[in-house]
C-alpha cells in the first residue's frame, strides 16, 4: 500500500482515534513510523500530530486540550503526548472493518498452521464483540486442509526437503526434490514455492500437480527468495497475441497481469509472454469462442485442432 | 510553542466533536453544539448563517457513524419527536472495544496472517485499520507465521459496490447475463451477502421483482453496479451467507456429470480428485453447467462427457465455437501437435 500524501478529513479522524491509544501503550513513536503503520507520508503524519494540540474540551483551558512534548517532536522527530483528554482505548472495529478480518480469517483456516493452532473459533466471536455494529455478510465457503498441504506445510515447519511426482500441463511426470521455501495461495489454488534440487533454482509448483509426496530425511537448506507473487518470474519466451471481449477480462485474470494490451470499445487484443504457445488452446477452448488466438499461427492452428480433437470425440 | 493553526480544519472540528460528546456526561444540546465546540464556534462568529451551521452538524454526525463512532439523541421524554432540546451524547463504552476484549499472541499472529489475504483495495483497507485498532490495546505478538502467503485477488470489477451495499443496507441494480438467455435482464436486488465459492464470488439476494432469493455470480454482472438510495433491514443479512452455501450444496446434490476421462492426461489429473472413479469414467457433482462446461471444453479430447445430454451439448458448442473462429473451412492446416516438453 502506498503512503496517503493528502488523506480526507474522515481517514484524519479515524488516524487519530487510533494513534492515540497506540502511542499510549507503546510508548514514545518516531513519526516515520507511525506514518508508516498508518499508510500515510511522514509529513501528514506530523501535520497531524500538530494539530492534536487545538484539540479538547470546549472552551477547554490548558489542561484540557491534547499536548505533546513539543522538543522530542522538533528535535527527534518523536511522539510523546503529554496530556491526554480522549482516545485513551482503541475504538471499536466498523462493522466493515470487522467483516473484512472475519473474512479473512475464513479463509486462513485453510492454511494448516493456522488450523492446528485452533484459535479461529474464539476469534470470530471475540471480533464480533469487538465490532461496533453487525458486520457484513462476507462469507468464504470452508476448504479444509488437505494431506498435500498438510504434509508440505509439516516438512516447511521441520525443514525439510521434500520429494514428489509433478506433473506440469502438457509435460512428462517427473519426480522432484524440493526444498520448500512458501506455501502460496491464490483464492482456490495452492502453490508449493521452493528450491528445486533438479533444476538447483527456485520454483513454483501448483499443489494440485503433485502427488506421491513424502517428507525427506534431507535438511532443507537456506535460500533466498523475496519473489511473493506467483506468476512474475515465470515470463514465457514466446509472444502470442490474443483477442477477447472486454467483459472476459476478469476471467482472464493472471494471463493478463503482465500482458501489453491494446483496448477497444467492445474488445481488447492483448500480447503475452508463454512458454510453450500451444498452451493456450486450453484458454481458447474454456472460454467457448470468447477468445481467439490470433498469432503465432502454430498456437492458432492448436487451439483448432484441440476443439477438432474434442468434437471427434462425439464423432463430429 | 508550537504553531498554531490560523483556521479550524474539519478533521479539528470532528475531533473536537467527539471530545465534547464524549465527556459530557447528559450530552449537549445542538445549541451547546454550535456555540461552544470549536470549528462550529468560529464559524459562527464569522457570520454563518444558522442554516448552515445546522447542516454542517448533520453532515459531521454523519461522518463520524460512518467511522463507527456511536452517536446517541436522548430527545425529549414527553415528545420523543421533538429534537429542538434533544442532547447529544457518545456513550464511552459503546465507543470502546469492550475493557475484557484481550487477545493472546498467538491469535494476534492469525489475524495478521488473516488481515494480509486481500488484494482488493477497500478490503485490504478495512483490515489493516481493524489490526492497527487491535495493536493499539498494547498486547504482545508471536513471531509472525512466515512461510505462508494465501491472497485472494477478487477480480470482479461488481465487488466493490455490492459490498458497499451489503454493509449499507441498499438495494441495488446491475444488468444480468444468464448464459442460454438472449437478453441481459436489469435486476433489483437487495445484497443480503457475498461469497466465495471454489474460487467464484456470488451474491446472494432477494430479486425484487421475483420477490424470491436468488444467487447471481458476479463474473456475469455487465456493466456498473447501480446503489440505489432503497433500503433493506439489514437483520436480513443475518445467516444469508450459509444459508446460500447451503442451497449450493443442496444444488450439487441434485446434478451429477458422468465423464470419461482419458488416463493420465491434465483432465484425469484435475477431474479425479473431485470425483468418484470407476475405471476411466468420473462420476462428479456440479453446481453449474455452464462453468463446467467451460473447464471441460478446455480439456478438448482428453474427456467425453456421457451424460446429461445438456451438459454435453454445452460442451460440443463451445468446441464448434473455437473451431470456428480459429479455422473457418474447418480443417486446420500445419504441422501436428507434439507433445510440450516441461513447462516448470
Amino acid at each position: 500500500m502506498s503512503a496517503q500524501a493528502n488523506p480526507v478529513a474522515s481517514d484524519r479522524v479515524a488516524i487519530v482515534m487510533t494513534l492515540v491509544p497506540y502511542i499510549i501503550e507503546h510508548g514514545p513513536t518516531k513519526v516515520e513510523d507511525a506514518a508508516r503503520l498508518f499508510g500515510v507520508t511522514p509529513a501528514v503524519m506530523r501535520e497531524m500530530v500538530e494539530n492534536l494540540n487545538v484539540i479538547g474540551l470546549p472552551g477547554g483551558m490548558d489542561n484540557e486540550l491534547f499536548s505533546i512534548d513539543w522538543d522530542a517532536f522538533d528535535e527527534q522527530d518523536e511522539i510523546v503526548l503529554v496530556n491526554v483528554v480522549a482516545f485513551e482505548r482503541a475504538p471499536r472495529l466498523t462493522s466493515r472493518e470487522a467483516a473484512a478480518l472475519l473474512a479473512g480469517l475464513q479463509y486462513a483456516q485453510a492454511v494448516p498452521v493456522v488450523a492446528e493452532q485452533g484459535v479461529v473459533s474464539g476469534l470470530i466471536a471475540k471480533l464480533s464483540r469487538g465490532a461496533g455494529a453487525p458486520p457484513g455478510e462476507l462469507v468464504l465457503a470452508p476448504d479444509p486442509v488437505d494431506d498435500v498441504r498438510a504434509t508440505v506445510s509439516d516438512a516447511l515447519t521441520r525443514g525439510r526437503a521434500v520429494s514428489f511426482t509433478y506433473r506440469p500441463v502438457d509435460g512428462e511426470a517427473m519426480t522432484r526434490t524440493v526444498d520448500p521455501i512458501r506455501i502460496l495461495a491464490s483464492d482456490a489454488q495452492w502453490y508449493l514455492r521452493g528450491w528445486c534440487h533438479l533444476r538447483r533454482a527456485v520454483r513454483t509448483f501448483h499443489l494440485e500437480r503433485v502427488s506421491d509426496l513424502v517428507v525427506t530425511d534431507i535438511p532443507a537448506g537456506t535460500h533466498d527468495d523475496h519473489e511473493t507473487a506467483l506468476f512474475s518470474g515465470s515470463r514465457g519466451e514466446v509472444a502470442v497475441r490474443i483477442r477477447y471481449a472486454n467483459d472476459l477480462a476478469p476471467l482472464l485474470g493472471q494471463y493478463l497481469d503482465q500482458a501489453e494490451i491494446e483496448s477497444g470499445p467492445d474488445e481488447s487484443v492483448a500480447t503475452l509472454h508463454v512458454a510453450d504457445p500451444r498452451a493456450l488452446k486450453r484458454l481458447a477452448t474454456r472460454r467457448g469462442g470468447g477468445v481467439e488466438v490470433i498469432e503465432p499461427a502454430d498456437a492458432r492452428i492448436a487451439a483448432a485442432e484441440w476443439a477438432k480433437a474434442g468434437l471427434a470425440r462425439y464423432g463430429r | 510553542m508550537g504553531v498554531v493553526p490560523a483556521k479550524i480544519t474539519p478533521q479539528e472540528r470532528l475531533l473536537s466533536l467527539i471530545v465534547a460528546l464524549m465527556a459530557s456526561g447528559r450530552g449537549l444540546t445542538k445549541e451547546q453544539v454550535l456555540s461552544s465546540v470549536s470549528g462550529y464556534r468560529e464559524a459562527r462568529e464569522e457570520g454563518r448563517s444558522q442554516e448552515a451551521l445546522e447542516r454542517m452538524f448533520e453532515r459531521d454526525k454523519e461522518d463520524l457513524r460512518t467511522l463507527g463512532v456511536p452517536i446517541h439523541t436522548v430527545g425529549d421524554a414527553a415528545d420523543p419527536d421533538d429534537l429542538r432540546e434533544a442532547r447529544y451524547r457518545i456513550p464511552k463504552t459503546e465507543y470502546v472495544l469492550p475493557e475484557d476484549l484481550t487477545f493472546t499472541p498467538a491469535e494476534i499472529a492469525v489475524l495478521n496472517l488473516a488481515g494480509a489475504v486481500w488484494s482488493e483495495e477497500s478490503l485490504s483497507a478495512d483490515a489493516q485499520s481493524a489490526l492497527r485498532k487491535i495493536r493499539a490495546l498494547g498486547l504482545d505478538v508471536d513471531e509472525p507465521i512466515i512461510g505462508f502467503a494465501p491472497r485472494i485477488s477478487l477480480r470482479d470489477p461488481a465487488f466493490p459496490a455490492l459490498r458497499r451495499a451489503n454493509e449499507e443496507g441498499r438495494v441495488v441494480r446491475f444488468t444480468y447475463v444468464k448464459p442460454g438467455d438472449e437478453k441481459a435482464r436489469l435486476r433489483r436486488v437487495s445484497p443480503l451477502a457475498l461469497f466465495e465459492y471454489e474460487g467464484r464470488w456470488h451474491v446472494y439476494g432477494i430479486d425484487l421483482d421475483l420477490g424470491e432469493e436468488r444467487t447471481f455470480l458476479l463474473s456475469r454482472i455487465a456493466g456498473k453496479v447501480d446503489v440505489t438510495r432503497e433500503t433493506f433491514d439489514p437483520a436480513l443479512r443475518e445467516g444469508a451467507g450459509a444459508r446460500a452455501l447451503a442451497q449450493l450444496a443442496e444444488v450439487a446434490r441434485r446434478f451429477e456429470a458422468v465423464i470419461e476421462v482419458q488416463p493420465d492426461t491434465e483432465a484425469s489429473l484435475r477431474l479425479r480428485r473431485r470425483g468418484t472413479v470407476e475405471g476411466d469414467v468420473v462420476r462428479l457433482h456440479y453446481v453449474d453447467g455452464h462453468i463446467l462446461a467451460d473447464e471441460l471444453a478446455s480439456y478438448g479430447p482428453e474427456v467425453r462427457v456421457l451424460s446429461p445430454d445438456e451438459l454435453r451439448d454445452e460442451v460440443i458448442a463451445r468446441l464448434e465455437r473455437v473451431l470456428a473462429l480459429h479455422c473457418p473451412d474447418g480443417t486446420p492446416q500445419g504441422t501436428p501437435m507434439v507433445r510440450g516438453g516441461d513447462a516448470s
